[in-house]
């Protein structure tokens, strides 16, 4: 079954519930996706969650809006995240040492823990495309 | 996310409910830290809460070392399977007072 949905969102917390519930719904409609719902779900909202906190951290009043897409094709998902907020540098994304236990931190080790592979590409129109991906 | 508080002794339990996310964080700090920081002892009561994320569990790691700090406890009770996946995946279960 192939699967390919699409939604923007704005960039504030109360967006993130929305976000959640447009994966549900998405893997929803595949046996394989909804054996591992409660993981993607948290995979995909921590990482909208970040841009929410990081990349429009100056600007929390945006009316910009937040694109993610979800596709499943040949066994593979790839879920994008495109934004117009802060570029984000590479080099500071690090989670925290699990053992240095203080708050904050560990959105994208889970982020890594679930996904395989997490990539930043460039594309036109956009800040930050952000490409989490996972095969079956 | 919503709430109910009990009063037994010393022991103040926290019931909540829901999702707690980035949105809801500080709503469950401003309900939490005044417990803690009159002493209680504080049992949060995690059954219906139905999805935590990283902001969730910052709160669960913020309350438990303001608890050790001022000489109280916060303990975890009757936490939800979705919950305990995700401390467990912090590896947060032996850190945590977990019942």
């Amino acid at each position: 079954m192939n699967i390919v949905e699409s939604q923007d969102f704005a960039v504030n917390t109360k967006s993130l519930r929305e976000v959640r519930d447009f994966a549900r719904n998405i893997f929803d409609k595949s046996p394989i996706l909804q054996s591992q719902k409660d993981e993607l779900v948290l995979a995909i909202a921590e990482a909208a969650q970040n841009i929410v906190k990081h990349a429009y951290k100056d600007n929390q009043d945006t009316t910009d809006k937040m694109q993610i897409k979800i596709s499943f094709k040949d066994n593979e998902l790839e879920i994008g995240f495109f934004d117009k907020g802060k570029p984000v540098n590479e080099e500071n994304i690090k989670h925290r040492k699990l053992d240095d236990v203080k708050p904050g931190g560990l959105g994208t080790y889970f982020i890594q823990q679930i996904m395989d592979e997490v990539v930043f590409k460039e594309s036109t129109g956009w800040h930050n495309h952000l490409v989490l991906t996972k095969k079956y | 996310m919503s709430y109910k508080v009990t009063e037994e002794g010393n022991i103040s339990t926290v019931f909540l409910d829901g999702e707690i996310d980035m949105d809801k964080t500080e709503a469950a700090k401003e309900l939490i830290m005044p417990l803690i920081e009159a002493k209680k002892e504080v049992h949060l009561n995690l059954k219906d809460v139905q999805y935590m994320d990283s902001s969730g569990i910052s709160v669960l790691i913020e309350s438990h070392q303001k608890a050790e700090e001022v000489g109280t406890k916060v303990t975890l009770k009757e936490i939800s399977k979705s919950v305990l996946k995700v401390i467990m995946m912090a590896k947060l279960e032996q850190i945590l007072n977990l019942e």
